[in-house]
């Protein structure tokens, strides 16, 4: 309605401060909801774009479900499915390139950092899809050796020319491919590919006789002749394979997707203060309004025309605040695309697109926003349309509520709080988490009843420190005359430091875990680092023969290797990690938390039993002694679970460790991925690095590098991330900032009267900014108070809820706790600036007349 | 038939041993087109008589009639909508919407009607301007002083064109001169624009302005005087009485 409308906007700007106050909670709700959904798809899309390699004309991809190889006969299978018109089995393999390995110049930044090698039958692959090949360049031929097709573009990327040859790092050391096609440059996004045949890419991978993709061409694209020509397909092939998109890498997707969830969480976090923070607000507007209201009512707006009015105001505000928040968020997306396009691509190889912005996303957070809003503004609007006409007739004192709360909600808070501390004893995880809950909700209830005692307490503190000044009491005086509003804002400021410090106890943890994990398991004196660490699949491996050669140089005592294959078990793909069960304890080892170590190791060598870690035993609900059913490519094969244990590199992954032998014989994969070594006592580094890293040389795709180095690298590097989560959090904070700045400026507003009359009757400036800086602090200091106890309880809540994965213990995290109080303390002072200046500006006889 | 009509009507305020009554059986008649004063000492019950016939309170017992329509039997909305159409208010603290200017705080009962802004702002312009405010349409109330306020609040009484209308005490926040003015302009409410007018006041002075004066005393009717025009003899009269009546 229009009258409404002008009402609002004009009681909006009307309140500039406060409503910018105001507003702004909102915006940063919708900002970080907005802006981390938009970062987190572009890097998923990058990373699907990097994965995605399909060209030509495919209706049907066949894959494995562990997204690994595959014996090669299985193809055959289709040979009598009349739908289908063509296919082409394939091996396909992402190549990690070590940086300037194309361009071979530091100075440059690396255009190709990864390509893919693509193993094809050539003319199988010709029947599926047709090459343009330059005069005079040709196609594969199925007795090609040594010989590639590569695009345009990477061969100007290489600057090499037809007949030229481009180096490939592979498991037998670099192998050389001698150009013999220039297909057109590459349009589509992801990577280039290099063809070989498929004889080839089994050779450079290790993987003779295997496959990993067929991509099949349908005689009709109609979509029922497509049904039933998947259907026969599934038939021939078994449950062991899936069709449709391939699908590597999908461990990645499972912790961006992670990442994703908890910044939502961040993000609703910091709107449900934002609500918080609305509700306080209009609270307080219809206390302040009760005469205008009554006057409407009086001159004849019904009950539902106030309610309006009032939610309109709630509704400008958050349409205001979420299409700012919308605009800023994206603002805010795109700079940390920019800001993380670089080590993403340089860590994981993933190049980013422009952000992704859904229309899905945007109506989200602009509902979100709004509808916070709007729910925050609807009990005052209730309120607000309960105002009687006779209200705008009697004068108005400002309202002191002296409730005593302790009533009903106090001991359903107490009680809440028990159950909680229950929870946490009874070792139940579900019964934990929802302890967590339950244990916030609990303070936020208890609190009012606490709040007179605790701003007692830190008032006696204050009136010491402004010692003779007066001020202290009525300081505590006005804080406490309204708890229901210091409740909702110490409540923002609460859950907000809460989460500092339960994230503080995560990482304080952590960090102690990590360093442990390091030192145990990846403690060599050398390590033998592929491209992408951790994200197995697409790193190119080395034959067996390159740690044969490390083994015969002087002075080194003992080579071990993990080798990688995928695996799935329940359907659930399965990192499958090979170790040689005599050699890895000498060079490294696990962090074993149940089994007995030197059982474990001699199981693996003896028969099919494996190692699994947290995360496994956690996702797939098995227990230590189970025997599982294991996916491979020659089919399901039972495994033992013998211990759990884990190591740093894939602690986060859903990961089983067997033996070398076993991964071959099943997997069929021999080549290692990550290698570390151990020197003889007594041996220098100095003595063996040149040799060492002439062997090295001849796998590019190992990064060569001394342990202890290593080890600093990512303590370092773990540090600079603890820091900026930090630092995050401390903005994540800022809610509470808002809170309190609004409540200090309603306070300011509402007693505009009794700070002229302060001032009447002799208080300087000074003393009434002190005022109102002392009742800030008081505010922080409450909910300092109880955000610090919230925040050691639900981070012991994390910590014992991650100790159910990952060997973990609590520590108390000083820091956190720390950065806790200076961080309520200090937005307390900070909150106090701009209302404490107000206060003090106030011309006396003004205020005095204000109403 | 008279324009209002009370019923012993009755209003007491909280329960038990601390229960005030405010109105004790008052019965009192106002014809269309008079000028009403009601007079009689602090906490005698006068401003409860004016809220319950303006249906803004409702009464412990007895009933007020509004056109012989009992007020008793309405509910909130349709008592909203008795105030919107046949009530106008004046208030002692004029009650201007502090955000809106002149012009629309004058406008508002008929744009809560739902008539389209520009048609109500035109309707309370033209009121406005004929109180003399013709220039001020656009000001805030904090930009006016307290005499054209307390105009601007008596335009807004009357841009529904309601029958009667209600003021509680309008010249209790302004100097003796403008006192004056709003006094004698809503005599021109009766006599130039045909409402009726029913005004609280303790102000012998402004109540000399009314065609007839009740007196209350604890809330009941004591006295009734018919003034055929103002002079000072009658504020003169009234003043003795209401001195008597506060002994």
């Amino acid at each position: 309605m229009n009258l409404q409308l002008t009402l609002a906007w004009r009681y909006l700007t009307g309140r500039v401060l406060r409503t910018t106050l105001t507003t702004f909670a909102v915006i940063f709700g919708v900002l970080v909801i907005f802006g981390m959904n938009i970062v987190l798809p572009t890097m998923m899309e990058g990373f699907k774009a990097n994965m995605m390699a399909a060209g030509g004309v495919v209706d049907v991809t066949v894959t494995h479900v562990s997204g690994g190889a595959f014996p090669a006969e299985v193809a055959h299978k289709l040979d009598d499915i009349a739908a289908i018109r063509a296919y082409s089995a394939s091996l396909e393999r992402t190549i990690n390139l070590p940086p300037d390995f194309v361009d071979g110049d530091p100075a440059r930044p690396d255009r190709i950092s990864a390509v893919n090698l693509v193993g094809v039958e050539p003319e199988a692959a010709r029947s599926l899809q047709v090459y343009m090949i330059d005069e005079p360049g040709r196609f594969l031929q199925p007795d090609d050796t040594n010989a590639a097709v590569i695009s345009q573009s990477l061969a100007d990327a290489w600057s090499v020319r037809l007949g030229e040859t481009i180096s490939l790092p592979s498991v037998d050391g670099l192998t050389d491919l001698t150009i013999v096609g220039i297909l057109p440059p590459l349009t589509r996004p992801g990577n280039e590919e290099v063809l070989v045949t498929l004889a080839q890419a089994q050779a450079m991978t290790g993987q003779p006789e295997q496959i990993n993709t067929i991509r099949i061409a349908l005689t009709s694209v109609d979509e029922a002749a497509r049904a039933e020509a998947v259907a026969a397909i599934e038939a021939a092939l078994g449950s062991d394979y899936q069709i449709g998109s391939l699908d590597p890498g999908s461990e990645m997707f499972a912790s961006l997707k992670l990442g994703q969830a908890a910044f939502n969480m961040f993000g609703v976090l910091a709107l449900f203060m934002g609500g918080f923070i609305i509700f306080n607000t209009f609270r307080t507007v219809v206390a302040e309004r009760r005469r205008d209201i009554g006057m409407l009512r009086a001159l004849g707006a019904t009950r539902r025309t106030i309610t309006g009015a009032i939610l309109t105001e709630g509704l400008v505000q958050g349409v205001l605040g979420s299409v700012i928040g919308i605009v800023l968020g994206y603002l805010f997306g795109a700079f940390v695309v920019r800001l993380a396009a670089e080590p993403m691509k340089s860590f994981l190889n993933i190049t980013m697109g422009k952000p992704v912005v859904s229309p899905a996303l945007l109506i989200t957070s602009f509902l979100l926003g709004v509808g916070v809003t709007l729910l925050s503004t609807l009990l005052p609007a209730r309120s607000a349309s309960r105002v009687t006409p006779m209200d705008a007739l009697r004068p108005s004192v400002a309202e002191v509520e002296y409730k005593r709360r302790a009533g009903a909600s106090f001991i359903a808070g107490l009680v809440m709080i028990g159950i909680a501390l229950i929870g946490l004893v009874s070792g139940n995880m579900g019964l934990i988490a929802l302890g967590g809950l339950l244990f916030l909700g609990g303070l936020i209830l208890v609190a009012p009843a606490l709040l007179r005692p605790i701003a007692w307490a830190f008032g006696r503190l204050l009136a010491w420190f402004y010692a003779r000044q007066g001020i202290a009491d009525l300081a505590q005086g006005n804080l406490t005359r309204q708890p229901g509003r210091v409740t909702v804002t110490a409540s923002a400021t609460l859950i907000g430091l809460a989460i500092i410090v339960a994230l503080g106890g995560m990482t304080t943890s952590l960090t102690g875990m990590m360093d442990d994990l390091l030192h145990k398991t990846l403690g060599s004196d050398y390590l033998f680092i592929p491209p992408s660490v951790a994200v197995w699949n697409s790193d190119m491996g080395a034959s067996p023969e390159f740690a044969e050669r490390l083994r015969q140089v002087e002075g080194v005592e003992a080579v071990t290797s993990l080798r990688f294959a995928s695996g799935a078990v329940n359907g659930q793909a399965v990192s499958v990690l090979a170790l040689d069960p005599r050699t890895y304890p000498q060079v490294a080892g696990l962090d074993f938390t149940e089994g007995n170590e030197a059982e474990a190791y001699a199981a693996l060598a003896s028969g099919r039993s494996m190692i699994v870690n947290g995360a496994f035993l956690a996702t797939l609900g098995a227990k230590v002694g189970d025997t599982v059913e294991m996916t491979t490519p020659n089919g399901p094969r039972p495994y033992t679970i013998v211990a759990e244990a884990v190591d740093l590199l894939n602690a986060k992954v859903v990961t089983a460790y067997i033996s070398h032998a076993n991964l071959a014989a099943d997997f069929g994969r021999t080549d290692d991925v990550f290698i570390m070594l151990n020197l003889k006592p007594g041996v220098a580094l100095e003595d063996v690095d040149a040799q060492i890293k002439a062997i090295a040389a001849d796998y590019p795709q190992f990064t060569v590098m001394a342990g202890k180095k290593y080890i600093d690298d990512m303590m370092q590097y773990m540090n600079a991330v603890w820091a900026a989560m930090f630092f995050l959090l401390i903005f994540l904070a800022i809610p509470s900032l808002i809170a309190m700045m609004n409540t200090l400026a309603i306070n300011v507003i509402e007693r505009t009267r009794e700070i002229g009359m302060v001032r009447a009757v002799g208080a300087t400036r000074k003393q009434v900014r002190r005022l109102v800086v002392a009742e800030a602090l008081l505010l922080a200091a409450v909910g300092t108070a109880f955000g610090l106890l919230a925040g050691l309880y639900l981070g012991y809540v994390i910590v014992s809820g991650i100790g159910t994965m990952f060997p973990m213990t609590y520590h108390f995290p000083l820091a956190g706790i720390l950065a806790g109080i200076a961080v309520g303390l200090l937005f307390g002072a900070l909150a106090a600036v701009v209302p404490a200046r107000q206060a003090a500006r106030l011309q006396v006889v003004e205020a005095l007349r204000y109403e | 038939m008279s324009l209002i009509q009370t019923e012993n009507l009755t209003k007491i305020y909280g329960t038990g041993e601390t229960a005030v009554t405010a109105l004790d059986h008052v019965n009192i008649a106002v014809n269309a087109g008079e000028f009403v004063a009601v007079m009689g000492p602090s906490g005698c019950g006068k401003s409860t008589l004016l809220h319950l016939i303006g249906g803004l309170d409702r009464p412990t017992e007895g009933n007020v009639r509004i056109e012989g329509v009992a007020l008793a039997e309405m509910n909130d909305d349709a008592l909203t909508k008795l105030r919107r159409q046949k009530i106008g208010f004046v208030f002692q603290f004029f009650n201007l919407i502090p955000v809106l200017t002149a012009v629309e705080n004058a406008a508002l009962p008929v744009t809560l009607d739902g008539v389209r802004p520009a048609e109500a702002k035109k309707r309370a312009a033209e009121w406005l301007t004929r109180f003399g405010l013709g220039d001020r349409l656009a000001a805030r109330p904090d930009q006016l002083s307290g005499g054209q306020q307390q105009r601007v609040a008596i335009a807004r009484a009357l841009v529904s064109e309601p029958a009667l209308i209600l003021a509680d005490e309008p010249t209790g926040n302004l100097d003796t001169r403008s006192g004056d003015e709003i006094a004698s302009l809503l005599r021109d409410v009766t006599k130039k624009y045909g409402r009726t007018v029913v005004m609280v006041t303790h102000d012998p002075r402004i109540a000399a302005y009314a065609d007839r004066i009740i007196f209350l005393k604890d809330g009941k009717v004591v006295d009734e005087t018919n003034l055929e025009r103002k002079n000072k003899d009658n504020a003169q009269v009234l003043a003795d009485k209401m001195s008597s009546l506060s002994n």
